[in-house]
């Protein structure tokens, strides 16, 4: 399916917006194109070559209890299915129950057009499936066996509203990533991935050497006791402990329930120095972002952690004008049971090469990636996980060979707090949940492993 | 409108049609192989009241077709919404986006897709429902869910208070090139409300009658009746501020008795996810993980002591995953994964059977909608009944052991062996009964060797079906919903971590 463009996103989402009854609305309107391919020793398992739009409407209305609103979705534009959402929407916020608190839709703003790259667009599957043959080369010629993903996909989005603004953006993404492990995955495996927003700054070969490395150092884990290491943590390993400050730490929504590590402490020296993160959508090594967030409110980089001081939580409409402070323009679709999240994390690179950050381990661990990392405890971000692909025993600055999985239970607060070291090469790494962080490797002391593994 | 059924035997016809084509072209014969087709319309509407005021008000919907082939021994899919008027034309084009896909991919292919059996049928599958809850007004789903939800008012250490509820319901009409024609139509409710508190220190939350969102079920607007909300809240409300001051679980090995609410999770995770044939296979290595239970195991491994039956069964009424046949048109059936704690069957799809020597598929091949090509999901799982009351069981277990129940949170490895589990809640018992609040309890083990740990179980008077909304797999990920029967059960020499909390 072919993304629509400037004129007849806006067009389109205009007059959705002119048929509304609503005393306000909003109009969301998105069109998606995926191209995706999964593979595995068989070959390609599975592949979609997909595209589906996303119109949101977002209904409000004035009442003497304050402002109702409701949203409904819907993934085609027949003004048929158009009208239904419409309705759908206003008679959800007609029942909906007043909100005393809930602020009018925001005017119009400046945000700069953002358009996706057609390379990427137009990627075939005869370009995917030469990926996949090299992939399956690469694992064969060292008797190992490849699972991963090749992906290219675009959007195109614009917001419109009652109180005239109006915005829109393009963007393109192009992924692959590859696990390589022993038949049955029974050893050791290793794992590479890279997420670009143009197709041309891809290194598949690349990410199949790194993955293939991976996997033939990780041949034979030896045992390993559970304890207290120092770590090196490979980005993909540091991003899945960061998302979760994104779910759950840095919006303001969690800091006045008093269930975020920021309650409190803004203005605190939580972490060393060394680290500093901020909020950056338009960062050139993501892929992807918008300009703007859920409501239309204009991105722009917002400092949370400064010089490992940590700053004030981002808001977005709703919480900018309860608590009196800017919008920082992190809204999540209206209305949410969630409060603005950050979701663009960039942590600030320092000056250690990988190999630097190793060599200052005494007896530790290099760890290149969390597995089903999940949160114990907000207060603290206290957060459980496994190793995964490729776990390896430092010895006085070298690595000394591979070694099992480990479990950790570790406080992300507590952790960042003994960072030792900050690599200077960014990465922008996923987890297995939703969301993506651009950050280094980090180097962390006395890092809490509390069970380990056969494999 | 063109009739949806005529759309999906259009979409399968151009497929087999264009897989011919593309086959003459390369200087092949002309071969027809194979072809699916699923136009599907998904409602879905979220409410919720959250400390008196809207969290979510949303109704969504979904509609669109998806086509599949198998061209050269590759799959291919493409999707679209549909159009109207535009149907015919949007079959016709995706059918030959499917094929250009597999036509260029099936150069990969080292070992060609096969598919087991063959699933002609044409039939008719709808949900079982009592009051319809998309005509339950709006107004009084608002209204219900204020009165449960300030219920949950008075107590100042509330920071939360929240109640909810989500009404899905899913049609659809798939064909295949084996004359395959099946209409279903899938309802699904859920509602539940929670309550978190700030105090000493501490945050924690409770729910009922399951944390995020409540129970599901394959069931109308009457299962959220069924639940009485409004009267469970100031319990939940008051044990949420009492958690704050509660002593954290002890670190340490003791018998652990899980709730049934906590104990649809660990089969979730330790049985229902390893049990995925793909994952046996390395097919989703890339993101969700492999499988300890391999091929060689099946028949003789013990995957739990006696008294552990676990079955699979997507007839099961008001499991999430009730349905008439699956997304490859396999008809619905019920198996034993685990029988008398020896592992027996796995979940699979029609491309995976073959590879452990059976004829047919289990049919546990779902997409999530009209945009997602099948694979593999856990179906409705349960842990059979045992002969136990839940006093009796209180009874004859030792002072310093562990009730806890309600999922909190959850973590597994990629093998699905080590897991990390914590509850909302935890009681000591003491005296054959349950004693105090402990906060946070989270236990740790190896799956084979907690199921073989378990000693009892109670008896179908304390059984229930627990609805999973939201199980992630698939890379890009895919939602599908299941439900998984439990009873409280009990475990010897569980492992207790220190959380640091």
């Amino acid at each position: 399916m072919e993304l629509l463009g400037r004129r007849e996103t806006l067009e389109l989402a205009r007059r959705v917006l002119a048929a509304s009854e609503a005393d306000e609305t909003e109009v969301t309107l998105a069109s998606h194109s995926d191209r995706f391919v999964r593979f595995a020793g068989s070959g390609p398992t599975q592949s979609a070559d997909r595209g589906r739009y996303h119109l949101a409407v977002r209904a409000l209305f004035e009442d003497s209890g304050g402002r109702k609103e409701a949203r409904a979705t819907c993934d085609g534009v027949d003004p048929a299915v158009w009208r239904a959402t419409l309705e759908r929407a206003t008679e959800l916020a007609r029942c909906a129950p007043a909100d005393p608190e809930l602020p009018p839709l925001g005017g119009a703003v400046e945000v700069e057009d953002r358009y996706p790259d057609d390379l990427t667009l137009a990627h075939t599957f005869e370009e995917k499936a030469d990926w996949v043959r090299k992939a399956l080369d690469a694992c064969a010629r060292s008797l190992l066996v490849p699972a991963g993903l090749a992906q290219t996909s675009g959007a195109a989005c614009c917001l419109v509203n009652s109180a005239g603004r109006e915005v829109f953006g393009a963007r393109s993404r192009a992924a692959f990533s590859l696990t390589a492990g022993a038949p049955g995955f029974e050893g050791g495996s290793g794992y590479a991935e890279q997420i670009r927003e143009r197709v041309g700054d891809l290194d598949p070969e690349g990410v199949i050497a790194r993955a293939v490395g991976k996997a033939l150092d990780n041949r034979e884990p030896a045992p390993i006791e559970p304890g207290k290491y120092t770590v090196v943590l490979e980005p993909s390993a540091v991003s899945s402990l960061l998302l979760f400050a994104s779910y759950h730490g840095w919006g303001a929504q969690e800091v006045h329930e008093r269930s975020s590590f920021l309650c409190g402490r803004s203005g605190e020296r939580l972490f060393p120095e060394s680290l500093g993160i901020t909020d950056d959508a338009l960062h050139p090594l993501y892929a992807g972002g918008y300009a703007f967030d859920a409501e239309g409110t204009p991105r722009r980089p917002i400092s949370l952690v400064e010089r490992g001081v940590v700053g004030t939580p981002v808001t977005d409409r709703r919480w900018a004008a309860k608590l009196g402070v800017p919008n920082t323009g992190h809204a999540l679709p209206q209305p949410s049971s969630h409060g603005p999240m950050a979701f663009n994390t960039v942590v600030a690179p320092g000056s250690e090469s990988l190999d630097e950050l190793i060599g200052g381990v005494e007896r530790g661990l290099l760890v290149t990636q969390f597995h089903y990392t999940n949160m114990i405890d907000p207060k603290e971000l206290t957060l459980t996980g496994m190793t995964r692909n490729g776990t390896f025993l430092i010895e006085d600055g070298r690595l000394r060979g591979a070694a099992r999985n480990l479990r950790f239970t570790e406080s992300l607060v507590g952790a960042f707090g003994r960072i030792s070291g900050v690599g200077r090469d960014l990465d922008v790494a996923g987890a297995l949940f939703d969301g993506e962080a651009l950050c280094p490797a980090l180097r962390i002391e006395d890092f809490q492993f509390t069970s380990s593994t056969e494999f | 409108m063109i009739e949806r059924m005529e759309v999906a035997r259009a979409a399968v016809e151009a497929a087999m049609s264009a897989s011919a084509s593309a086959s003459a072209n390369a200087g092949g014969r002309a071969r027809a192989d194979y072809a699916d087709a699923r136009v599907n319309r998904q409602q879905q509407e979220e409410l919720s009241v959250r400390n008196g005021k809207v969290g979510q008000a949303q109704a969504d919907e979904h509609f669109g077709l998806g086509v599949r082939v198998r061209h050269g021994g590759c799959f291919g899919f493409a999707a679209a919404p549909l159009e109207s008027g535009e149907e015919l034309a949007t079959a016709e084009l995706l059918a030959e986006r499917a094929v250009d896909a597999a036509r260029h991919l099936s150069l990969a292919v080292v070992e060609p897709a096969i598919l087991a059996g063959s699933e002609g049928h044409r039939g008719e599958y709808a949900t079982p429902v009592e009051i319809d809850p998309f005509a339950v007004p709006l107004s009084e789903r608002a209204a219900f869910l204020r009165e449960a939800e300030a219920t949950m008012e008075g107590r100042e250490e509330t920071v939360v208070r929240e109640a909810s509820c989500s009404l899905r319901r899913e049609e659809q009409w798939q064909a295949s090139s084996e004359g395959a024609a099946i209409h279903q139509v899938l309802v699904r409710t859920g509602a539940g409300l929670s309550s978190t508190a700030a105090a000493n220190g501490q945050v924690e939350t409770r729910s009922y009658p399951a944390s995020f969102g409540g129970n599901y079920k394959s069931a109308g607007w009457e299962h959220v009746l069924s639940m009485d909300l409004a009267g469970h809240g100031e319990r939940v409300r008051d044990e949420a501020v009492e958690l704050c001051s509660a002593e954290p679980c002890p670190p340490g090995e003791r018998t652990l008795i899980l709730g049934a609410s906590q104990l649809m999770l660990q089969i979730h995770e330790s049985v229902g996810h390893p049990n995925e044939l793909d994952r046996v296979f390395g097919h989703e290595v890339d993101l969700a993980g492999s499988s300890f239970a391999t091929t060689d195991k099946l028949g003789s491994f013990r995957y739990g002591s006696d008294l552990v039956n676990l079955v699979a069964d997507s007839t099961l009424p008001g499991g999430l995953d009730t349905r008439g046949f699956d997304d490859e048109c396999v008809p619905s059936g019920s198996w034993h994964v685990v029988r008398d704690g020896v592992f027996s069957g796995y979940h699979t799809s029609r491309e995976w059977a073959g590879r452990i020597g059976e004829e047919r598929s289990r049919g546990t091949a779902r997409a999530q909608g009209w945009y997602d090509p099948p694979i593999i999901r856990i179906t409705n799982l349960s842990l059979m009944p045992g002969s136990w009351s839940f006093d009796d069981l209180l009874a004859d277990t030792e002072d310093g052991a562990v009730f806890a129940d309600t999922v909190k949170m959850w973590s597994i490895d990629q093998r699905r062996l080590n897991f990390q589990f914590t509850c909302e809640v935890g009681r000591e018992v003491r005296g054959g009964k349950l004693g105090r609040l402990l906060r946070s309890p989270t236990y740790q083990g190896t799956t084979p060797a907690f199921w073989a740990s378990c000693d009892a179980i109670c008896d179908e008077d304390h059984w229930d079906l627990w609805g999973v909304p939201n199980c992630g797999k698939g890379n890009p990920m895919q939602v599908a919903e299941m439900s998984h029967g439990a009873a409280p059960a009990r475990f010897r020499g569980v492992t207790f971590v220190d959380a640091g909390l």
